[in-house]
């Protein structure tokens, strides 16, 4: 911990109050960073940080504004906050706007989350600069001249965070982390020039997979995708692989928050205690991950950390509600974002899923979409691999799947055994059934 | 999460035509071109042109071809409104200074957020280790450089006091509501920001800009009959706040209401090949996605685009022309002056169908024996440059709107993107249609929503067979690319245009 964080943090609340804010909180965020990239066996890019910022969230005669600044100078501290203040005596006034009750601050168990990797501060420059050139040569070996380009980055930062209340709570915490980055080009017919990529990020460098492997399986991803080709519309079951359900389970999400619902932009306003899904869906909220990216003992007001079932067997039992909403809709405040999010596995792997389903569509990636959280309209695009009596047949490409996000829910027929442990969340690969994929 | 960044929109709203013109421009009295008005952070800062020769020698002290220093002083406000009043506000101060060193396509980058001259000196060392030779010397003396003037403003956004910003959000919340009984929720926000910056290269250039950027959006749910609905729409772009008149207000609320009221009739959207019309604005995002990525010069460097062999070749038909513009008067991606020093220009894309033109930075343009385009830029100081759009849009041709859509036959019409996103090697592209109708029988049908529609940049060009005399530029303020982890603010504009085929990703096989 930068031993003049809290100072600051105290120094900059201080000001605040003096100033007439009936409470404010801050949040002190120190960052290093390095970033290394690779390309034609020579280094491309080398980028060196250090930051520090503030963000402070003022409460002034019944009236709320955030504020942030890099600029810690004494003096312009003291303008920045005295301003701040006066300017939020000229917004509206909104009584639900507080910080957080102080029993919510209670019954945290300080543990060890492992966040912080013990050999941070022995990974030299020499260090990154071998992993850059490891992961460009293992692609290259692997995807040899078919490759036109392969560019890697490494990075790594060391970043220490406190949180400190007017109404008693503080809160740090320290975390390293570490990312491996592969884009990767290959030569297909004609003009095109499938784009692969391969990443991975973790708290300690124990945790990543060898640089050679990284590299490896960036090559093979991207091979994977030559003679891509569209077929025709065709209602099909479909795998969507580990690490792509993130991009799939954000409808669903977007429309658990608190916000959503009091703003009546949830088509899951009224559904809490419902089934919302296949009763094999089932999703944790679990802050307590060891080396998990979103691990944490205090949300982003402080409120306690808890591990929460937020659908249950299919069955919605939670809603993300942060202190300011769960006064708007009367409620019990759970936190006001996610930690980490986790399906628990199934029992089989994604080969012998496609064995038994004979014809689909494994879905490696995505590209566009969105959806609408006040209706759950979606669509978005996709491509992969179209397999056949359970062999992979041909990738496929510019492709579309669509459709309610409730009716896509209830046709989850299977959750895969591979969790996928190098993102945030940790999703294995989810298999539904009768889905319109759009083509030719 | 996916760390590996991708090139999708961001933020951009839907838009359409509309039939209001883009404001007349007076010469602001506040215009930053250089030379008396300028030296905005010698005057704040102490950022003398020794200090920056100093800094700079510092960052080519292990040789290099080139070396610049990116002064930045950024203050971004936001006022929001929820439950009918405006009782949240967000305020961010970003100040720093990034020191790149330019080694033939090597990078090595440093930044601080302190300007004082030990930090600086420290963070160019950490750029100056991506070379390994022996010193280079900056210029010896440094002058200011050209820029544009595309964005004067009547008053500077700073200056603005609090309350009637509070009053024009409060006045377009009573205006949604006014619009029809049926809307249950209005959320609404105006943002402005104020970037300063100075930019001082080893070629003893230098150059400030005041970049402002604005915009107000409204958020509408209605409900009817138990169904909700949600749209929205804004305005903004590199404008004074006096452009959001009573009338500008009052169109924002019309958009959003209209918009979250025609969907309660949507049908839904067929799935498979079809044709599309392209209504005008905001659709100038497929541009963006189709070929505008790809012709970002640093992808075809490095072999990654599908467009890396096709410069000369015939692409489209002769009635299409596409540029790049960071010169058009007002919009969000207009630019005085890139964030390397090249003054803001236009570039020719595609010249009646042929393929004319990469949009470069300074490594690109070295690497092609081009000039730069004026295409270098960066999300802030953390950053550094990367070819990037300004305003991309497709100039008008000769056909009509309503012979497109009869020549389209069946098909969808397009009228309002949400975001895009591209695979720079294939080419596969997709926009992301908040709002459109179906075509039938050569006619404008039944509105539709929420779908997605795929194609490939190269046969998407190929397949435009009719542009019409509509052309329009969007006048949003949200529009935002994202690349290589970095946003910067873009705009857009389009004719009608019709092609033959897209994968349209709607629900009935």
């Amino acid at each position: 911990m930068n031993k003049d964080m809290r100072e600051i943090a105290a120094g900059a609340i201080k000001i605040a109050t003096d100033a007439g804010a009936w409470a404010a909180a801050a949040d002190i965020t120190s960052r290093r960073r390095v970033e290394i990239g690779y390309r034609e066996r020579k280094p491309e890019t080398i980028k060196e940080s250090s930051t520090r910022d503030l963000q402070l969230s003022l409460y002034v005669d019944g009236r709320y504004s955030a504020q942030g600044t890099s600029d810690l100078r004494p003096a312009a501290l003291k303008r920045f906050v005295t301003d701040a203040v006066a300017a939020t005596r000229l917004i509206a006034p909104d009584p639900m706007r507080t910080l957080p009750d102080p029993k919510y601050y209670q019954g945290r168990v300080e543990r060890d989350l492992g966040l912080v990797d013990p050999a941070y501060s022995s990974w030299t420059a020499a260090d990154r600069h071998a992993w850059a050139k490891t992961l460009e040569a293992a692609c290259l070996a692997r995807g040899k001249d078919r490759l036109v380009s392969v560019s890697t980055q490494v990075s790594d930062s060391h970043v220490d965070h406190l949180r400190l209340a007017s109404n008693g709570f503080e809160g740090v915490e320290e975390s390293t982390f570490y990312q491996a980055v592969l884009r990767v080009t290959a030569q297909d017919q004609g003009d095109r020039r499938p784009n692969g990529f391969n990443f991975a990020v973790a708290m300690s460098r124990k945790a990543l997979p060898s640089p050679e492997e990284i590299g490896a399986v960036a090559a093979d991803r991207t091979l994977a995708l030559l003679g891509a080709k569209k077929i025709k519309t065709e209602t099909l079951p479909i795998i969507i692989e580990n690490r792509g359900v993130d991009r799939v389970i954000g409808s669903l999400l977007e429309a658990m928050s608190g916000r959503a619902v009091q703003q009546k932009q949830s088509f899951l306003a009224d559904k809490k205690g419902q089934r919302i899904a296949s009763e094999l869906l089932t999703l944790v909220d679990d802050p307590f991950v060891p080396g998990g990216l979103g691990s944490s003992l205090f949300d982003g007001e402080g409120m306690t950390a808890k591990r929460r079932v937020m659908i249950d067997a299919g069955v919605l039992k939670e809603l993300w509600v942060s202190w300011y909403y769960s006064r708007k809709l009367g409620c019990e405040p759970t936190s006001g974002g996610s930690f980490n999010l986790l399906i628990p596995p199934g029992k089989r792997s994604v080969a012998e899923i496609m064995k038994d389903l004979g014809r689909g569509i494994l879905i490696t990636d995505f590209i566009g979409g969105n959806s609408n959280s006040t209706t759950g309209d979606a669509s978005v695009g996709i491509s992969g691999q179209l397999f056949d009596k359970g062999q992979i047949a041909h990738p496929v490409s510019e492709m579309n799947i669509a459709g309610n996000t409730l009716a896509f829910w209830s046709n989850l027929v299977e959750v895969a055994n591979d969790p996928w442990l190098y993102g945030g969340d940790r999703y294995p690969s989810l298999v539904f059934k009768d889905v319109v994929v759009a083509g030719v | 999460m996916d760390p590996v960044t991708r090139r999708t929109f961001l933020q951009t709203t839907a838009a359409a035509a509309t039939t209001l013109a883009l404001p007349s421009l007076g010469k602001g009295w506040y215009a930053l071109a250089g030379g008396a008005e300028a030296a905005y952070f010698e005057k704040e800062f102490g950022i003398t042109d020794a200090l920056c020769r100093k800094v700079l020698a510092q960052a080519l002290g292990k040789g290099g071809d080139f070396a610049e220093l990116y002064f930045e002083h950024t203050v971004s406000n936001w006022l929001g409104l929820e439950d009918g009043k405006v009782n949240r506000a967000f305020g961010q101060v970003d100040l720093g200074v990034g020191i790149r060193t330019v080694a033939g396509d090597q990078i090595g980058y440093g930044f601080t957020q302190q300007l004082d001259e030990a930090s600086m000196l420290a963070a160019a060392a950490t750029a100056a280790t991506i070379a390994s030779g022996s010193a280079t010397t900056p210029a010896a003396a440094l002058a200011w450089g050209k820029v544009g003037s595309f964005y004067p403003l009547d008053r500077l956004l700073s200056e603005v006091p609090l309350e009637p910003k509070v009053q024009l959000v409060q006045t377009l919340n009573e205006r949604c509501f006014a619009g029809s009984k049926l809307i249950a929720k209005v959320t609404a926000q105006l943002h402005d920001q104020q970037k300063r910056i100075l930019i001082v290269t080893s070629d003893g250039v230098k150059v400030e800009d005041l970049q402002p950027r604005v915009y107000l959006q409204a958020t509408v749910v209605a409900e009817k009959d138990g169904k909700r609905e949600r749209a929205g729409w804004n305005y903004g772009g590199r404008r004074s706040l006096s452009f959001f008149t009573p009338e500008v207000v009052a169109d924002i609320a019309r958009q959003a209401t209209d918009r979250a009221l025609i969907m309660f009739e949507a049908v839904p959207a067929p799935a498979g090949e079809v044709p599309v019309v392209l209504g005008p604005g905001v659709t100038g995002v497929l541009l963006h996605e189709a070929i505008g990525h790809g012709m970002e010069a640093d992808f075809n460097r490095k072999g990654m685009s599908t467009y890396a062999t096709m410069l000369g070749r015939k692409v489209a038909e002769p009635f299409v022309t596409i540029l790049d513009d960071g010169t058009v008067p007002e919009l969000l991606g207009a630019i005085n002056v890139d964030d390397e020093g090249t003054p803001g220009q236009r570039t020719v894309l595609v010249d009646k169908g042929i393929l004319t033109s990469y949009m470069h930075d300074r490594i690109s343009a070295r690497h092609y024996k081009v000039k730069p385009t004026g295409n270098g830029r960066r999300q802030s100081y953390q950053h550094y440059i990367q070819p990037r759009m300004r305003n991309t849009y497709m100039l008008a041709g000769p056909s009509t709107p309503e012979e497109l859509i009869r020549q389209a036959g069946t098909g969808i019409y397009v009228q309002d993107v949400a975001n895009g996103e591209v695979k720079i090697g294939e080419g596969d592209f997709a926009f992301y249609v908040s709002q459109g109708r179906m075509i039938q029988g050569g006619k404008l049908g039944a509105p539709i929503k929420d779908i997605n529609i795929m194609g490939n940049g190269p046969k998407m060009l190929a397949n435009t067979i009719g542009v019409a005399n509509d052309f329009e530029f969007a006048r949003q303020g949200t529009g935002a690319c994202g690349k290589g982890g970095q946003g910067v603010p873009v705009g857009f504009g389009q004719p009608t245009i019709l092609v033959k085929s897209l994968t349209v990703g709607g629900v009935k096989a």
